[in-house]
């Protein structure tokens, strides 16, 4: 079936990474995806408390949080598997419902299970989901095959899903929410578990997912990942939105300053950096020569390594620290473990 | 490694008593089914059947002593409810519209003339195949009464039999002894005649003794004077005759004497002759003449008999002497002796008493005949009921779990979810598996059924084709059934025990395994918002009562009908769950 459909796709370019026709038009100013003070309570447990975000087409919004936060439970209230206690989900200005199917076929949704047939080949599974978001038939099988040389997996398209390695299930995972060119795609902890070359494919993925025009939210605990590919991100814990803005600001907003560590020849001399302003030393030097020195700027740097010279220090190495985004999650969420809540669906 | 044997031990129950799911299989599973299999079968073992009396419609054609007997036999049963209908059509409306009703009785006209003749007379059961097991049950019963109602006919006819065996002892010591009586009366009497004959004899015998002495001294007397006086009459008739004779004899001597002188003379002078002839001898003469012979009156009188004639004499006649002469008449017989009174009088009686007395007869035996009520035959394959039974059976267990495992399946792989944001409506996805799912237990059933039938010789009724209704519909309804169970038991753990035990009570209940008929009102009553019930109903109609195909229409339109309303109960509790 995939060689058949390969002969087709050989005739038929790819059509997303060009246009985006799938893309629904948004109204002039307003956010693909737009959430409203999202409540959602399992029972008596309180899972989302007003957590509100909007994304835009081509955007990639980073869904950040630690295990229980709520990122799960945001991405099926947006995928409309879940309905809020309150709050609002508007997709393209428009309310979605469980039974409005034509707003739901705009949606691309990539479970962090792999939501995959396992006895299918996974140009079955492709074909499915393309066929029951209601891509007629031949256009289906030469969007199957698009996506799977998107993905890497043409060459194993008519193999078993259960044959396939951890990171090419994640990779077919993603396809088969992508196969459908969505306008919206949700994708919850798609990097899970696979190797870094499956998670740079992947990755790269969404990225020319959002390069074409889809609205991506990308919900994950690999701040890495958020950096790489999101240009926003929310910062969810115990269902609030802790924080949320550009990579930069969330940085910024965990507060923490540059750190450099400096390991001296014996031991630091003594008063060596008295005078320079802007530096705190955060460790008591000992005789290992070790010394952790937190800088207001990187531009202290430099003055720094003069003013060691100067004392006559023989420095071994030095290392500069520079806050990243999870020196900002664990500011601002602190260092207490986090169970996950049961999930009630 | 006793520590790890303990630990281990110790571990294993520790894990047994947080699977709950293993629990369940354990203790809860197994009670619901013999829960099940106890309620149906307890008629079996011998239940108390009072609230579930089987009803037996009954025919009497026979109207006699003995049909009345069988219908207060069984309907003292009370395990039985007996409906006394006048005609089989009758009978058979109650067999079809009752529950609890596997057979009619209907008692032949001329079983108690048959039975009362000494043969063998059977009553007739029209069963309904299908429900053999209770057919069994009741003929278990029957074989029973039958022996009871034979026995006590027996039993009566025994009695009977004692009784005039008892009163013809009677007769027969009586004229036995009438007999001895009689017997002793004529040796008796044979003894007195033989004494008085003994006596006549001797004494007749020692007159005529006398009598014919003196007779025969009379006779002998008279005859010896009759003898005396003849001798002498002969004697003197002798001597004259000798006188005669004695002269003739003396010539004829005189002429002998005279012929030897003659003779000497007539020698010499031949042979004188003779010699004086010499050669002439042949020229001599003749001789000389020989004297006169006597004469032959003489001669004659020589020859002649003796006429000795004797004297008759003149015997006395034995009459006029008195011999036999009325000797009788001065014999004295003794006076004849009077016969003893003999009780023939009785035994007369008691002979003729005897005569027309008939023993009574040996009541036959009472059996029964089976008859199919519904057209097909009374002895059912057991496939035809097991085949279809545990076809719906392992159709439903595939079903229910295949559905239920399936959409628990999805909801774990998440593909479940991701069908529902593809924008396919839930129901359309449900439904969709469910076709699926109806496809393949349709296919199951027919192929079910063509094993049954290549391999088991199960029946595929008048029209095989339409085994299809009731098989498509029992697929209906267990794929929407299982759509209800899907939404019941939401794990891997709890569907497989759950979806067994409710596959299997469905069976059970359901008449899969046993007839319906075997279980409590109660549970009857619940059979009947079971589809496994109407379905079985179905294919036993066409399958083991050999009906007309319409009798599968109401069933499977009954089937289809739960299976409707399992299916609305399932896509509304699937939407509450999965939307």
């Amino acid at each position: 079936m995939y060689r058949q459909a390969a002969q087709l796709v050989d005739d038929s370019p790819s059509r997303w990474p060009a246009q985006s026709g799938n893309i629904v038009s948004v109204p002039n100013g307003s956010p693909l995806l737009e959430a409203t003070g999202l409540r959602k309570s399992y029972g008596t447990r309180l899972v989302l408390d007003g957590v509100s975000l909007s994304v835009n087409g081509g955007e990639v919004v980073g869904l950040l949080g630690p295990n229980g936060a709520g990122k799960t439970t945001t991405l099926s209230l947006l995928a409309t598997l879940l309905e809020p206690d309150s709050g609002e989900v508007r997709i393209a200005g428009a309310k979605p419902s469980p039974r409005h199917y034509a707003l739901r076929r705009r949606l691309g949704f990539v479970p962090q299970s792999i939501a995959l047939y396992p006895s299918l080949s996974g140009f079955q599974n492709l074909e499915l989901f393309a066929r029951l978001h209601g891509i007629p038939k031949l256009e289906a099988r030469s969007e199957c095959m698009r996506v799977l040389q998107e993905v890497g997996l043409a060459e194993r398209a008519d193999d078993p899903v259960a044959a396939l390695s951890g990171g090419m299930k994640r990779r077919l995972n993603l396809a088969c929410g992508m196969v459908h060119r969505p306008d919206l795609l949700l994708l919850d902890e798609p990097t899970v578990g696979v190797d870094p070359q499956s998670r740079d494919h992947i990755l790269d993925t969404v990225r020319r997912a959002a390069a074409a025009g889809a609205a991506v939210v990308y919900s994950t605990h690999y701040m890495e990942e958020v950096e790489r590919i999101c240009s926003r991100a929310l910062l969810i814990d115990s269902g609030k939105v802790v924080a949320a803005g550009t990579i930069t600001e969330l940085i910024a907003l965990g507060g923490r300053q540059p750190l450099m560590e400096i390991t001296f020849h014996h031991s630091a001399p003594l008063n060596w950096c008295d005078g320079l302003t802007g530096i705190e030393q955060i460790s008591v030097p000992g005789n290992d020569g070790k010394v952790a020195l937190q800088l207001e700027s990187f531009a202290l740097v430099n003055r720094i390594l003069e003013r060691a010279h100067l004392a006559g220090a023989q420095i071994l190495e030095f290392s500069v620290h520079s806050p990243n985004l999870s020196d900002a999650f664990i500011a601002l969420t602190g260092h207490a473990l986090r169970d996950p809540i049961p999930d009630a669906h | 490694m006793f520590r790890t044997i303990a630990l281990t031990f110790l571990n294993e129950f520790r894990l047994l008593l947080r699977d709950r799911v293993g629990l369940f299989m354990l203790l809860l599973a197994p009670i619901v089914i013999i829960a099940v299999a106890g309620f149906s079968l307890g008629n079996i073992y011998g239940a108390r059947v009072t609230a579930n009396a089987y009803t037996i419609p009954l025919v009497d054609d026979d109207h006699g002593a003995a049909a009345k007997a069988i219908v207060a036999a069984v309907d003292r049963d009370s395990a039985v409810t007996v409906i006394q209908v006048s005609t089989l059509s009758a009978a058979r409306a109650v067999l079809r519209g009752r529950d609890r009703t596997p057979l009619a009785i209907v008692i032949p006209a001329g079983t108690t003339a048959a039975l009362a003749a000494g043969h063998a007379a059977d009553i007739v059961l029209y069963v309904d195949p299908i429900k053999r097991l209770e057919i069994s049950a009741i003929e278990f019963r029957l074989a029973d009464l039958c022996a009871r109602i034979t026995a006590a006919a027996h039993a009566e006819a025994r009695l009977r039999f004692a009784q005039a065996s008892a009163e013809l002892r009677t007769r027969l010591e009586r004229i036995s002894a009438n007999l001895s009586s009689l017997q002793a009366g004529i040796a008796d009497y044979q003894r007195q005649m033989a004494t008085a004959r003994s006596r006549a004899e001797t004494a007749i015998k020692a007159q005529i003794n006398r009598q014919m002495r003196a007779t025969i001294e009379a006779l002998r007397a008279q005859t010896q004077a009759a003898i005396d006086q003849s001798i002498a009459q002969t004697k003197a008739s002798l001597v004259t005759e000798l006188g005669a004779r004695r002269t003739a004899l003396a010539v004829v001597r005189d002429y002998l004497t005279a012929l030897k002188a003659s003779e000497h003379d007539f020698d010499r002078w031949f042979s004188a002759l003779k010699v004086a002839a010499g050669s002439h001898a042949s020229a001599i003469p003749p001789p000389p003449a020989l004297p006169t012979p006597p004469d032959p009156s003489v001669i004659a009188e020589l020859s002649k008999p003796i006429n000795l004639a004797f004297a008759e004499p003149h015997l006395p006649d034995p009459s006029s002497a008195g011999v036999g002469a009325a000797p009788a008449t001065s014999i004295k017989f003794p006076s004849p002796l009077t016969p003893p009174v003999l009780p023939t009088a009785q035994l007369h009686a008691d002979l003729e008493a005897l005569a027309p007395a008939v023993l009574p007869i040996i009541p036959g035996t009472l059996g029964w005949t089976e008859r199919s009520a519904t057209g097909g035959s009374a002895n059912v394959n057991s496939f035809d009921q097991y085949v279809p039974g545990f076809g719906i059976t392992f159709l439903l267990i595939g079903m229910l779990m295949g559905i239920s495992l399936g959409l628990i399946d999805e909801r774990d792989w998440g593909t479940l979810a991701r069908l529902r944001v593809s924008g396919a409506p839930l129901s359309g996805t449900l439904i969709g598996k469910l076709l699926a799912r109806f496809l393949v237990g349709l296919v199951q059933m027919v192929v079910l059924l063509a094993i049954g039938y290549w391999t088991f010789g199960v029946s595929l009724g008048r029209s095989p084709a339409m085994l299809l209704l009731p098989a498509a519909a029992i697929s209906f309804a267990a794929a929407a059934f299982g759509l209800i169970i899907a939404c019941v038991a939401r794990t891997h753990d709890s569907v497989m025990p759950f979806g067994a035990v409710v596959a299997m009570a469905m069976s059970a209940i359901g008449g899969c395994w046993w007839p319906l008929d075997f279980e409590p009102s109660w549970m009857r009553a619940f059979a009947q918002f079971l589809p496994t019930t109407w379905t079985m109903l179905a294919f036993n109609n066409l399958m083991i009562r050999n009906l007309p195909p319409a009798s599968a229409l109401w069933p499977s339109c009954a089937t289809v009908a739960l299976g409707i309303t399992f299916l609305t109960i399932g896509l509304f509790g699937a939407s509450r769950l999965y939307e």
